[in-house]
């Protein structure tokens, strides 16, 4: 079950989190966390590695407290059971510290010193910077086709210009985190999410490795499943202040379906003597079409009750963004 | 929620030390109940036989009273606590409102009636190590009708389709936790009966643990077809809970899609033969093809209702429960990974 939000996000101390999820990577994780505090050795700033166990049933939880007591910037999350990638990323923005979170695989797929690039770039005046990969060391029809095809769709459907929608390496403003709440499997949707709430985004490109251990865990069965969430998350950003509006939309085809069947049935009556069957088939028609949009008005005014229940808190007034 | 009780609990830390634990048995007296106060005298002893520090809250609901052997107990003993229901409000809720007003940091669930013997639950107690959140009981060597066996063996076979591990005795109304785990639980309904499952999909660690069954819980029992039909609406809820609370499209786009298109084969078989110059006025196939898709529409409809629903909770929900934290630093109760450090508390919808 959900658990209610507390704001384990109190007290920004430091300038940068690196959130990485992680399930079954018991032996990426040394390696990872040496990449990334080799890659930020020149940073600046403060910085924390925050690595999230995702109920992994390897290992990989005593390698991350392995990590974290070799190097107290390294901290180690562990989640109940498996939740999915999305929930995990979710875990490590709630505890992350940092004005700035890049996220980032925990496959050694993305290179860490890509950060300081990306870091550089938000820098610029952007609230997210996604990453875009080069030369991607995947697998041409399981994971590249699909993967194109996908992100395609999904420029077309959100207007939103980013090539890459599918890589975990990216860079966000803490005010950016706070605004968005991902959920389900939503963590590819992430620019069109921020650009939703008025975010401004680029991109950049980064390196991309082959795996080096451990099984992928995506397949091709997932490229449907995103279809149908992005369709969904479409819906629901476009009407989500106004339900009403949509779930009317939806019904003008059945209401012209009515219309329809009301002029070929008074056609039907005044051109020929109906049997009794025809004198029904046509009225009865028009009713349904005319009882199914009536139906989904209603389903519209129930979703106009939720969203007032939830307005003070749906944080529906676009708060401004801080001018930098 | 009005529940009236007849004794309020003086609320007091009660705790000896940090080692020893304080046990909570909990009793719903729902339903069915034996003799009470003998099932205190018998589980009160076998705890006290294996020095298990104590208290006994009986919750009754509606249409129970306290027999006047256990009020004058408990009016003798401070660990004897009753609490009534105004009306009825079911096992849920009754064990709801015990966990809420009991203190230990175990708490113990008992029906009110004999189903496994006391000495079992001392083994169950045995078996709340640090390796485990929740031990639920498991009947066994069962010694009731085979009538009764059948049916606890056809309702933990459908519930295994749906949780995440098998069960051999998923309702079985005996079991330990720790607090922890009872206040963060999910419960509301009737979903007392899947506790266990419950408690798994949280991302506790569930054990089962074999327990005589009490003779007393051998005779036949029989319920109406009332009663049935309710156990399988409980498990199309829990599984509806379980699959699709965070994605409602996807179980309603599904059953919606199946709907349009068989309503969309239908139209294409009519739009045929009205090409091939055949009428289809007083075709009361069109009726079915028109009602089919709009079924499909209205239930792809009633999912979006549910995503809109649940896109509009998400900033205040976590999938996730944090069991442990490394270098935390932060204002977290536990500073290292020593316990189950909860950043998120579970609270209902």
């Amino acid at each position: 079950m959900l658990g209610e939000a507390t704001a384990p996000r109190s007290g920004r101390q430091l300038d940068l989190s690196v959130v990485a999820p992680l399930y079954n990577e018991a032996q990426n994780v040394a390696p990872l966390v040496e990449w990334i505090l080799e890659a930020l050795g020149s940073y600046p700033g403060s910085f924390e590695v925050i690595l999230v166990d995702d109920g992994s049933r390897d290992d990989t939880w005593q390698r991350v407290t392995a990590a974290s007591a070799a190097d107290p910037r390294v901290r180690g999350i562990a989640l109940g059971r498996n939740v999915g990638q999305t929930a995990a990323m979710m875990a490590g923005f709630d505890h992350a510290r940092g004005g700035v979170v890049v996220s980032l695989d925990g496959d050694l797929q993305n290179d860490p010193r890509d950060i300081p690039a990306l870091l550089g770039k938000l820098e610029e005046g952007y609230d997210l910077v996604c990453g875009w990969r080069q030369r991607r060391q995947d697998k041409f029809l399981l994971r590249k086709v699909p993967s194109w095809v996908a992100n395609r769709i999904i420029r077309r459907l959100t207007g939103v210009q980013i090539t890459d929608n599918g890589c975990s390496l990216k860079a966000y403003r803490r005010d950016l985190l706070d605004r968005i709440s991902l959920y389900a499997e939503q963590h590819r949707f992430i620019p069109a999410l921020s650009a939703s709430v008025g975010a401004r985004i680029t991109e950049l490109p980064v390196r991309h490795h082959a795996r080096r251990y451990g099984e992928s865990k995506y397949g091709i069965s997932r490229t449907v499943k995103v279809l149908v969430d992005l369709l969904t998350l479409k819906m629901i950003t476009t009407f989500r202040s106004r339900p009403l509006v949509g779930f009317g939309t939806l019904a003008i085809p059945m209401v012209l379906a009515a219309v329809l069947f009301t002029v070929m049935a008074v056609v039907a009556a005044s051109e020929f003597q109906p049997s009794k069957a025809e004198a029904l088939v046509f009225p009865g028609s028009a009713l349904i079409c005319a009882g199914a949009a009536f139906y989904l008005l209603m389903l519209g005014l129930v979703s106009e009750v939720a969203l007032n229940a939830e307005r003070e808190s749906a944080n529906e007034i676009p708060t401004a963004w801080e001018v930098r | 929620m009005g529940q009236g009780a007849l004794m309020e609990p003086t609320l007091q830390p009660s705790r000896a030390g940090a080692d020893a634990r304080f046990v909570s048995v909990v009793v719903p007296v729902v339903e069915r109940a034996d003799d009470l106060t003998e099932l205190y005298r018998s589980f009160s002893a076998a705890l006290d036989g294996q020095g298990e520090e104590h208290e006994f809250v009986f919750v009754f609901d509606g249409g129970f009273a306290p027999p006047a052997e256990l009020l004058a107990l408990s009016q003798q003993r401070e660990s004897v606590r009753l609490l009534r229901f105004a009306r009825t409000f079911g096992e849920t809720a009754a064990l709801r409102l015990g966990i809420e007003r009991s203190r230990g940091d175990v708490i113990l669930t008992l029906p009110a009636y004999f189903q496994v013997t006391p000495e079992g639950v001392t083994t169950l107690i045995a078996a709340l190590t640090d390796e485990t959140d929740l031990v639920v009981a498991n009947r066994s060597p069962r010694i009731d009708s085979w009538l009764n066996r059948v049916q606890s063996v056809a309702f933990n076979r459908m519930i295994a389709g749906v949780t995440d591990r098998p069960f051999h005795d998923i309702a079985c109304g005996v079991r330990v936790m720790r607090r922890s785990v009872a206040e963060g639980l999910p419960l509301y309904g009737d979903l007392h009966r899947f506790i266990p499952a419950l408690a798994l999909r949280e991302g506790y660690r569930v054990a089962e643990v074999a327990v005589p069954q009490h003779p007393g819980n051998a005779r036949t029992r029989l319920y109406g077809p009332g009663v049935y039909a309710r156990r399988l609406l409980d498990i199309a809820a829990f599984f509806f809970l379980a699959k699709f609370t965070e994605k409602p499209l996807r179980f309603f786009g599904l059953v919606g899609s199946g709907f349009f298109a068989a309503g969309a084969i239908t139209s294409l078989v009519l739009l045929v033969s009205r090409l091939q110059g055949q009428g289809i006025a007083n075709r009361p196939l069109l009726l079915l093809a028109v009602l089919l898709l709009a079924l499909g529409v209205q239930l792809m409809g009633l999912g979006l209702v549910g995503e809109i629903i649940v896109h509009l909770r998400a900033p205040h929900r976590r999938a996730y429960r944090v069991r442990e934290r490394t270098n935390s630093g932060g204002p977290g109760p536990h500073p290292t990974g020593s316990g189950p450090a909860r950043s998120t508390s579970s609270g209902q919808a």
